[in-house]
């Protein structure tokens, strides 16, 4: 008896509902077959370069390269080889890869880019007139003359450090040092500074030398100012010509370097010991006050 | 003579005026400092190149700074003496820029000021036109009400911007400055003369002298004296005591009944606006010749022993001043070059005296650390007391949040670059935030990225 009662049920059920069933099954049939043509019709020809171009990419969408990211730089690399070497944080593997897929014969890969801090002085080797307490960003702080002595070092309000994406950025003791472990070399920070510090450099070898310091003030006002500054005394540009002097400042020549006896020894004489090691291999920073060496008091 | 009593402008705030410390003592000649900095970057524009070596004697009036742009003004030797050296020096404003060192002459005579070469029976007929322009430049004059943008640039004949009105800003609404107040009451011959002067170069027939009534002895004494000058269509307009009654564009606004159009300058719309400070130059330069080299300083403040108002070389340091005028109560905690509102504390007091400072406000501890520490910034509350200040109209706590997120196109968007960075939102906002100092870093930011890009 039961059976029958819900045999009789379902044959209600189906009688009542095939209509609809065939409805949608018709419609769902309809909309298919519109949707395979719209597909077929108008299918946006991804070109399959720029999709190679994109795998190869980092994916990080930092925009270092002036674009709004990844994404953005494949399709205008595509377009124009000459964007070729953009991607910083991909460096010259990337460069090679995208060539290959391009076939662009490319010669001489750079080494990859790096930012380089050009200040050493930690807050207890600064002079400073008064005391700031205005918005702590290095922006409105170097808006204010005389913040500190120094008009050129690293002003330590960490501007830098909120453009960075990676966290390889941090103020060590009121000066901006670089985790090069986390760096991709996207040069924000570079754009960032105010005060021009950072700068990309090639590193040739790691770690890198470097002359930590941008002070065109004289020998006599750098060494008043800050115990870390380059004097432009010249011992160093006398032992190797990689170095040059100008503006009371020493720079080097970063594209040229290799670890060398007479690099060693610039290093070893230099009176305030402002040419340093930079880079994922770079012995510690040592503070100077605490190496025995002759600055001014 | 028509009065429009408390001609105005919409917005604004009325800090504690502060003149009291100054505002009855007579200008005094400085003795001559025994060194003085001249800085080769004193106004709007691009920074001079030094005419003198290391060791070369100069006279006083000599110059030795120019530039080739047109946006430029020249720079003089204060004293008599022998360029120590062409060093970096620190700038009230720019951090630290070039500048000349000259060791003064010893037993040289401080200069005196000139107003009593000026009287009524002075007439500019025997000038021409080119000639004063000339003389202007000549002098190296520049805004002496702060900005220092070049007077000549100014003053000029402009074909494509003829002028209708020469307004003329006595109006010194900063607080604690009284500097162009005695200069309007003891100078007064010597301001008209130069008013008169401007007028004629500029072309124009109708001046307008604005003072802000909390000064009734100078509105008194200019109603008096423009009546001998009956060739030109001259009035004295009191306007309201309110600050920023002297920035350019609210001056206008008060006298003239005209708005500037944001982001561009009052020739636009025919006025040219000059600072009884500027005027006063003017005439010493077209009619004795002598260039801008001294300059009168309000040294105020409550930290300073004897406030008064200085005769100054420009050039002369900041510790020099402090010393001539009995030195820092003990209670000293912060200089400011200019006026508590819009002025820049110095860091380094060997900072020299630029053409533009008008005044040097000494504070106290207890003032700056009432206003730093006990009023702790907070979180905007949305009250809108900073639109209702802001004599720009513009949305000052939108702009600032803005430029706080990074995100500096939508502060463009609110006509950050119209903000004239007087600090009056900063200055009535009831949760302590820096407002225009977002704004100005907003503004250097933009700056930048267009540098960089």
């Amino acid at each position: 008896m039961g059976n029958d009662i819900l045999l009789a049920s379902i044959t209600d059920l189906i009688q009542a509902s095939w209509p609809a069933a065939v409805l949608m099954l018709g419609l769902g049939t309809g909309f298919a077959v519109v949707l395979l043509i719209a597909s077929i019709k108008l299918t946006v020809q991804e070109d399959p370069k720029v999709l190679d171009i994109y795998a190869a990419l980092p994916k990080i969408d930092c925009g270092g390269c002036g674009f709004a990211g990844c994404t953005a730089y494949a399709k205008a690399v595509r377009s124009d080889a000459l964007l070729l070497g953009k991607c910083l944080p991909g460096g010259a593997a990337v460069m090679d890869k995208i060539a290959e897929i391009l076939n662009l014969q490319i010669s001489g890969a750079g080494a990859p880019l790096r930012p380089i801090v050009h200040c050493r002085g930690h807050k207890s080797d600064k002079m400073f007139y008064a005391k700031y307490d205005g918005i702590p960003a290095c922006t409105a702080a170097n808006a204010q003359p005389l913040v500190q002595a120094c008009g050129f070092g690293c002003l330590g309000y960490g501007d830098c450090t909120r453009a960075c994406k990676f966290d390889a950025l941090h103020i060590v003791e009121g000066l901006s040092t670089v985790d090069y472990e986390k760096c991709t070399g996207c040069a924000a920070c570079s754009k960032a500074c105010p005060r021009n510090l950072i700068t990309m450099v090639p590193f040739v070898q790691d770690p890198m030398v470097t002359v930590a310091c941008s002070s065109k003030e004289s020998g006599k006002n750098t060494r008043a100012f800050c115990k870390v500054g380059c004097i432009g005394c010249g011992i160093c540009a006398k032992q190797t010509d990689l170095f040059t002097i100008a503006d009371n400042l020493s720079r080097m020549n970063y594209e040229k370097y290799t670890p060398s006896d007479a690099v060693n020894t610039a290093i070893a004489k230099c009176p305030t010991k402002v040419i340093v090691h930079r880079g994922k291999n770079a012995p510690a920073d040592v503070n100077p006050a605490e190496e025995k060496t002759v600055v001014a008091s | 003579m028509e009065t429009r009593a408390k001609a105005t402008f919409p917005g604004g705030v009325h800090p504690p005026e502060g003149k009291q410390y100054s505002q009855d003592r007579p200008i005094e000649v400085v003795p001559t400092p025994k060194q003085v900095t001249v800085l080769l970057s004193q106004h709007l524009g691009a920074p001079c190149k030094a005419l003198v070596n290391k060791k070369d004697a100069v006279k006083a009036g000599q110059k030795i700074g120019s530039s080739d742009a047109f946006v430029s003004a020249a720079i003089h030797s204060p004293v008599d003496g022998t360029v120590k050296d062409i060093v970096l020096a620190p700038h009230p404003v720019l951090g630290r820029t070039m500048g000349v060192v000259i060791d003064t002459a010893p037993q040289s005579e401080p200069k005196k000021p000139c107003a009593d070469k000026f009287d009524l029976k002075f007439s500019p007929e025997q000038w021409p036109t080119e000639k004063i322009c000339q003389a202007i430049k000549e002098a190296g004059i520049v805004g002496m009400g702060g900005a220092g943008f070049p007077a000549r640039v100014k003053i000029e004949p402009n074909p494509a911007m003829p002028k209708e009105v020469l307004i003329v800003n006595g109006c010194e609404c900063e607080p604690f400055l009284t500097c162009d107040y005695r200069m309007m009451l003891e100078w007064t011959w010597q301001i008209l003369a130069g008013i008169r002067l401007a007028a004629k170069a500029s072309d124009v027939e109708k001046v307008r002298i604005g003072i802000e009534d909390n000064k009734p002895e100078a509105i008194e004494i200019f109603s008096q004296a423009i009546q001998s000058c009956t060739d030109l269509d001259i009035q004295v307009v009191p306007v309201k005591t309110k600050y920023p009654q002297g920035g350019e564009r609210q001056l206008i606004q008060a006298i003239w009944n005209k708005t500037v159009p944001t982001n561009n300058i009052p020739p636009t719309i025919g006025v040219v606006v000059i600072n009884v400070a500027t005027a006063a130059a003017i005439a010493e330069a077209v009619v004795l010749g002598q260039p801008l080299t001294h300059r009168v300083v309000s040294v105020t403040g409550r930290a300073i022993a004897k406030p008064g108002n200085y005769y100054c070389p420009v050039g002369m340091s900041v510790q020099e001043v402090i010393n001539h005028c009995g030195g820092l109560n003990e209670s000293a905690a912060k200089v400011v070059m200019g006026g508590p509102m819009m002025g820049f504390a110095i860091a380094d007091l060997s900072t020299p005296l630029t053409k533009t400072s008008g005044g040097l406000t000494f504070l106290t501890r207890a003032e700056v650390t009432e206003a730093k520490f006990k009023h702790q910034q907070t979180a905007c509350i949305r009250c809108g007391r900073c639109l209702s200040a802001c004599p720009e109209n513009l949305n000052p706590t939108r702009i600032a949040h803005a430029v706080k997120h990074n995100n500096l196109d939508l502060a463009q968007q609110y006509f950050m670059s119209g903000c004239i960075e007087c600090g009056a939102c900063s200055y009535v906002c009831p949760a302590h935030i820096e407002l225009t100092g977002y704004i100005k870093t907003g503004k250097l930011l933009v700056a930048r990225t267009k540098k960089k890009a």
